[in-house]
């Protein structure tokens, strides 16, 4: 249950950046997972290759993958911004590819792990034993980051111009331009914040797993989508609410129906969502030709 | 450009092709007759897929990212077919197009009601599903195990082993393939089709029954790619659950965006263009990089998409739009 929520808080992270990106422009951004990915292997080179210390390495990690979610934006969307919603899509599929393929060539494909003698000493130390309960301190840092970094989500969605800005150019980009808003400039900044989170995320699902590869974005990142979509594309709330339970159902799922289906479990869950509910949980019905 | 104009007669180059295609077995290549004639083969599959594929996001403009999922299906059920039952080809593949449809249509009619982005995802789920159902459970399929020891096709008693022989089998198909899709392309169907990729309300409107018509363009695509699937395990004569990931459906979308989305001509064009690329890539580079070869499949999809997404032979239709949109321009 620990674990599923620890697990459902990464997702929720990364479905932020999802459903964030859809709000404003509609497009769902396979590339998303790769952000996740290059994040952890980002830190991964920083603290191996570099020697940086950990936290200087988690900080700037996350700056680098809000920069580069800025340029993906820049190079591969913003040109396709009045093509039809297809095109869009497809070069998002294929910057995915493109991305996920280019980390396996810098890389290699063999999974990796963080060495442990440059994290902080307390990660592999356990917290508390309640029962049959254990929460280790890495688990409890993964948390802690998770809501901290919603909480000023939200803060920054409902309390700063940006984020207003952000909010209106979801409900109408023709009406927000001629109020003055730069849509272009509030879309970077959305991929920027949706990929430092999902850049975060990476590094926290390497350290949680110990194991960093350069296909992990893909599977994550399906996993995210289906608990943005299950908390309701575009929402935000949703999206968080979507990943714990995500989260929850898989390691429940993985632990009493059969962990061979775990994967499974995910697009199963999507999938139902999708059909029965296709607002998601809590989010706003979305018109045909919105 | 030449390529529109070969996109407006596409008949004789075809033609050309096809005449090519017939005395290429016979034609003196030295030693490497049997592996151009393979790699020949792979193209010509790709064609099938590809042309199957295109039905629905070319014709009816939906993102379908679960294809390869029905290919997986037809490869599955023409080895257990022939493992089991030893069933003869000729049986075989038309059992397997009938399974793809049936998926399809249970897929289909279900979620087709959803917008194009969330069918999208859901298709995507479910070829991953499928996948994982044949990865593990084990009394079926084998699991990780694959399917080994798939017995040949055979005419009349012959069976076929020789190279060239499947060459002309899947020249065969290609054949009927090509036939029934430029007849629904041109078909009543094929126009309902076009009215709902155009616009889906105004297709509505026109009394065209969206879910109807969406539906058929599923399941047809599915049976193709599931007849697809079974000769491919014939000729093959092993499967395994890796052949059908996730990566086989965006090399597949990759040739039709890449060939122009909604052209028949330009599908079997991207197919034969970038399947053999794949060949001379798997030669020309490194053992390791050689999975990388992914990396320029996304990449052609990213340039395509920004300098020219119609592709590389457009889609008639696309062209007279586009000579319309310039039109109204002009007007305004």
């Amino acid at each position: 249950m620990v674990n599923g929520i620890t697990l459902g808080g990464v997702y929720a992270l990364i479905a932020v950046g999802y459903t964030m990106v859809y709000g404003v422009i509609q497009l769902i951004n396979f590339a998303h997972g790769e952000i996740y990915m290059l994040g952890a292997f980002l830190a991964y080179s920083m603290v191996t290759v570099l020697g940086l210390p950990f936290l200087a390495a988690f900080i700037l990690t996350i700056l680098i993958c809000s920069g580069f979610g800025i340029i993906l934006d820049f190079i591969a969307y913003r040109p396709l911004r009045k093509a039809p919603r297809l095109a869009a899509l497809i070069t998002a599929i294929g910057m995915s590819i493109f991305l996920q393929n280019l980390g396996m060539m810098i890389w290699g494909s063999q999974i990796k792990s963080y060495p442990r003698d440059v994290l902080p000493e307390i990660f592999s130390k356990t917290a508390w034993n309640v029962g049959d309960v254990t929460l280790s301190w890495l688990q409890i840092f993964m948390l802690v980051i998770t809501i901290v970094s919603m909480a000023i989500l939200h803060l920054v969605i409902h309390r700063t111009r940006i984020g207003t800005a952000m909010r209106a150019v979801s409900q109408d980009k023709t009406t927000s331009a001629l109020m003055g808003i730069g849509v272009n400039r509030v879309i970077s900044f959305t991929f920027a914040v949706g990929s430092a989170m999902g850049g975060m995320a990476g590094i926290l699902v390497g350290l949680y797993y110990n194991a960093i590869f350069p296909t992990m974005g893909y599977i994550a990142g399906i996993k995210a989508f289906a608990a943005a979509v299950l908390g309701g594309i575009g929402s935000v709330p949703g999206a968080m609410l979507g990943g714990g339970v995500l989260g929850i159902a898989e390691v429940i799922g993985a632990g009493y129906i059969s962990s061979e289906y775990r994967d499974g479990i995910s697009y199963a869950v999507m999938i139902a969502v999708i059909l029965f509910k296709p607002a998601g949980l809590i989010g706003r019905q979305i018109g045909e030709k919105a | 450009m030449d390529l529109e104009r070969l996109g407006k007669h596409p008949r004789l180059f075809f033609l050309g092709l096809g005449l090519l295609a017939i005395l290429l077995p016979w034609l003196p290549m030295g030693g490497s007759t049997n592996y151009v004639l393979r790699i020949l083969t792979t193209a010509v599959l790709y064609m099938i897929l590809a042309l199957g594929l295109n039905i629905v996001p070319g014709f009816t403009g939906l993102l379908d990212l679960g294809y390869v999922g029905f290919y997986g299906i037809g490869a599955y059920t023409s080895g257990l077919l022939a493992i089991h039952y030893d069933m003869s080809m000729w049986l075989i593949l038309p059992l397997a197009a009938l399974n793809g449809a049936l998926w399809g249509t249970l897929l289909g009619a279900p979620t087709l009601r959803l917008t194009g982005d969330y069918f999208a995802i859901v298709a995507f789920g479910f070829s991953e599903l499928v996948v994982l159902v044949i990865r593990n459970d084990l009394w079926l399929t084998r699991g990780p195990m694959g399917l080994p020891g798939i017995s040949p096709p055979s005419i009349f008693g012959h069976p076929l082993t020789r190279d060239w022989e499947f060459f002309y089998l899947i020249l065969i198909l290609l054949l009927i393939v090509l036939v029934v899709v430029t007849r629904l392309q041109d078909s009543r169907v094929g126009r309902a089709w076009f009215a709902i990729r155009e616009d889906e309300i105004a297709a509505q409107c026109s009394g065209v029954n969206l879910i109807r018509y969406k539906v058929t363009a599923f399941a047809i695509s599915a049976s193709i790619g599931a007849m697809a699937g079974a000769f491919y395990a014939k000729w093959f004569k092993f499967i395994h659950p890796d052949m059908f990931k996730f990566w086989e459906s965006i090399l597949i979308l990759c040739l039709i965006v890449f060939g122009g989305m909604g052209s028949i001509a330009g599908t079997m064009l991207g197919a034969l263009i970038l399947i053999p690329l794949s060949e001379v890539l798997r030669a020309v580079l490194p053992q390791g990089l050689f999975s990388a070869r992914y990396l320029i499949y996304g990449l052609v999809l990213v340039l395509t998409m920004r300098w020219r997404p119609e592709g590389l032979i457009p889609f008639e239709r696309a062209q007279a739009r586009k000579a319309w949109l310039a039109k109204e321009r002009l007007k305004i």
